[in-house]
């Protein structure tokens, strides 16, 4: 009796194990059309094919999926979107890489993605797949793209670093928008509303990355940047550290605040200005707020320096996608000129002069022409495999230099050390 | 006659061994699959240069304890070590004085015991998420409740999270508040099986509220008292969530814990060489922590 008992929860035991491991039919979509895997193409009267995408929520992924449902119903397939946060989406498209049948059909990549994406093989050549990035795209904005003539990357949206601000705040401090000429602006007009009880700057200190990517347009304005031609760290400088010693005057009128917190601020009024993406906030004609591209002068007829720094989310293809051909297509229909000019309502902002430049889209978005100068002249964030470390590295030390831990001195040379251990 | 019944014994004997060893089959087949192998590969993958990514183009090479010895020279990881036993001692501290001073109440209660007992276990039936973005809501420099209420009470105001004097001590709050009803719980639950002949001797023979305390509930519910604290030292120990999703490890590193760190230095980086280093590290400190409870509960 007790061995059969015992044979009978092994079992039961062994059968469990093994139903979980298999494999079950994927859930119908909305339609009620049971979708299919492989490279099909999607013919007409075959059931559709399921395409994976991971994109970057917020308006980053809610554009692209307002355009989905053409390109589905053209080419018969079911579009599965995931939205994650930038760390999430990072490790979801490096995890699924090691898979050799991957999850995921298109994926939104980070410009800063890029080195490490390409040196390990992550991305599907584009140009092998047939598509080719148009002359309307803004050049600037294709650099990262490519990689030895060949295109793995497309310039999806142009978020650029802006400086938004407060309207009420900023003429209370005697300014207007086009008066705001140089980084000594910028200081005078926090510290007139620091004066007046509100908040001046504020900055994003919740994570390293935050805080070095809030600090680059600063660092670029004194002439200075992270890193040199040869990829040395360039941290412990002359304009590093007059750019972090204006950087402690300026975040010393405000405070350090989520992104969320620092939108909702700037636009109440509780907060003055703060670096932020065109992504993150859509002024109006009565909006509270507002955003300009920063001069790039440190002050008043001082060198003017290309001082903003692009976030372009761009889109490409897995290497290990399992439907290549078909998402080459979605790509390519994604990156048309007129279905990226009718996601600018949606608050889109597509990195080509036809939606930039376009009268309509400037008569009801009048700052996408600040958009399209500063997308002309950006830069991006190194492109170097270590860019994780770096920013980490890099980050945690400014962190100790903004809440006083460290002296500027004493972080930025433990920052060079460092740096220089990592880059080698 | 002897014979036959000693052979009869021997072969019931062997039989319950193997019915025995049968029944937990099945458990170690579990164990060893979800526990013993995981752990076997973090320990292998720390000896090596393990980068999720470049380990597609090239494989993996040994550094034999070169992750080890980078982890215990950086600053930072010892700064996470202090700051992460600070915070257990503080937490289990506060959570067991907490979580038994209500127990103790509920259980004197003559009425609503059961409601009492349901609305305090609440917080800890949140999701850890939920919890630390409801927090992160009410503490907001912006629109929080919490900094509103001071404001009107003309009492100063802080920016919780990224302030050094105050971000710690907010992390310590909100799992004190989320975790203090699971050791209400279990002291609860232990106060029930305390016999009430005992209390009833010791009020007869003048013993008075603290007296009956200390050498009559203490004694009998003891057991269970090591029992929360070394649940509670385990899981403060691993403390992850709330600190990435309310501070990142800031400002400054006053809030970075060991998972923290090794999030920041080694899995957000996809090093899971040298995270996988800071995980055996870790094992071993919160083994060595729970050793000390362990013999106790033994004996």
């Amino acid at each position: 009796m007790k061995k059969l008992f015992a044979f009978l929860l092994t079992l039961a035991m062994v059968l469990s194990l093994a139903a979980c491991g298999g494999k079950t039919d994927p859930p119908s979509d909305a339609s009620g059309s049971a979708p299919a895997q492989g490279n099909s193409g999607g013919s007409d009267s075959a059931a559709p094919t399921k395409l994976t995408l991971i994109l970057r929520a917020g308006t980053y992924a809610d554009v692209i999926k307002e355009c989905l449902p053409a390109f589905e119903a053209e080419h018969n397939v079911t579009c599965e979107v995931q939205e994650l946060s930038e760390s999430d989406l990072y490790s979801g498209i490096a995890l699924d890489a090691i898979n050799p049948a991957g999850t995921y059909d298109l994926c939104m990549v980070d410009g800063s993605w890029m080195a490490e994406f390409t040196a390990s093989g992550v991305l599907a050549n584009l140009t092998e797949l047939g598509y080719e990035l148009d002359s309307d795209i803004i050049p600037a904005t294709t650099t990262i793209c490519y990689v030895d003539g060949q295109l793995y990357l497309a310039p999806y949206y142009g978020n650029v670093t802006v400086l938004m601000f407060n309207k009420a705040n900023v003429e209370a401090a005697g300014y207007s928008a086009g008066q705001i000429q140089s980084l000594d602006d910028l200081l005078a007009i926090c510290e007139s509303a620091q004066a007046s009880g509100k908040k001046g700057f504020i900055y994003r200190g919740d994570n390293q990355n935050n805080l070095v990517v809030d600090f680059l347009p600063i660092l670029l304005s004194f002439g200075g940047w992270v890193l040199d031609d040869a990829n040395k760290p360039t941290v412990n400088t002359p304009e590093f550290k007059a750019a972090m010693e204006y950087y402690l005057k300026l975040i010393a009128t405000g405070e350090a605040q989520v992104k969320d917190d620092l939108i909702a601020s700037v636009d109440t009024g509780a907060g003055t200005m703060g670096i932020g993406w065109p992504g993150w906030y859509t002024p109006t004609a009565d909006s509270t707020a507002d955003y300009i591209a920063l001069s790039g002068s440190a002050s008043a007829g001082a060198q003017a320096y290309n001082s903003n720094v692009y976030g372009i989310w761009t889109i490409g293809v897995p290497n290990n996608s399992q439907n290549k051909e078909l998402a080459a297509k979605l790509l390519a229909y994604l990156m048309d000129a007129d279905v990226q000019k009718s996601t600018v309502p949606s608050g889109g902002v597509p990195c080509r002069y036809s939606s930039l430049q376009d009268g309509d889209v400037l008569a009801s978005y009048p700052q996408y022409e600040v958009v399209c100068k500063a997308l002309e002249s950006g830069m991006y964030r190194p492109v170097i495999s270590e860019w994780t470390q770096f920013y980490t590295t890099l980050g945690t030390e400014m962190d100790n230099i903004v809440n006083g831990v460290k002296t500027v001195d004493q972080g930025l040379a433990d920052a060079q050390a460092n740096l220089e251990q990592l880059m080698g | 006659m002897k014979k036959s019944q000693i052979l009869k014994a021997r072969t019931a004997g062997s039989a319950a061994r193997r019915f025995g060893l049968g029944m937990i089959s099945p458990t170690m087949l579990v164990l060893l699959i979800m526990t013993a192998y995981p752990l076997l590969f973090t320990l292998f993958y720390s000896f090596t240069d393990y980068n999720l990514l470049r380990n597609l183009q090239k494989p993996a090479s040994f550094i034999a304890l070169g992750n080890y010895t980078k982890l215990l020279h950086d600053a930072y990881f010892r700064q996470a070590i202090l700051n992460t036993v600070k915070f257990t001692l503080l937490a289990v501290i506060f959570e067991m004085l907490i979580g038994f001073g209500i127990a103790l109440l509920v259980n004197s209660l003559t009425r609503g015991q059961k409601t009492m007992r349901t609305l305090l276990l609440l917080p800890y039936l949140l999701p850890t998420v939920t919890v630390a973005l409801s927090w992160r809501m009410m503490l907001s420099p912006n629109y929080g409740i919490v900094n509103q209420v001071m404001e009107a009470l003309n009492l100063p105001v802080f920016n919780w999270f990224s302030d050094m004097r105050t971000a710690f001590g907010m992390l310590l709050l909100i799992d004190v508040w989320q975790s203090a009803p699971f050791v209400f719980l279990l002291l609860y639950a232990a106060l029930q099986s305390v016999p009430q002949a005992q209390y009833e001797a010791a009020r007869i023979d003048g013993a008075g509220a603290f007296k009956i305390l200390f050498f009559v509930t203490i004694p009998n519910i003891k057991n269970s008292l090591a029992l929360c604290a070394l649940l509670r030292t385990i899981d403060s120990f691993r403390l992850f969530d709330k600190v990435n999703l309310l501070t990142g490890g800031g400002p400054a590193n006053t809030t970075s814990t060991i998972t923290q760190y090794l999030y920041n230095y080694g899995i957000k980086s996809l090093d899971f060489g040298f995270g996988s280093a800071g995980a055996i590290v870790m094992t071993i400190l919160v083994l060595f922590l729970s050793s000390f409870y362990i013999k106790r509960a033994m004996g």
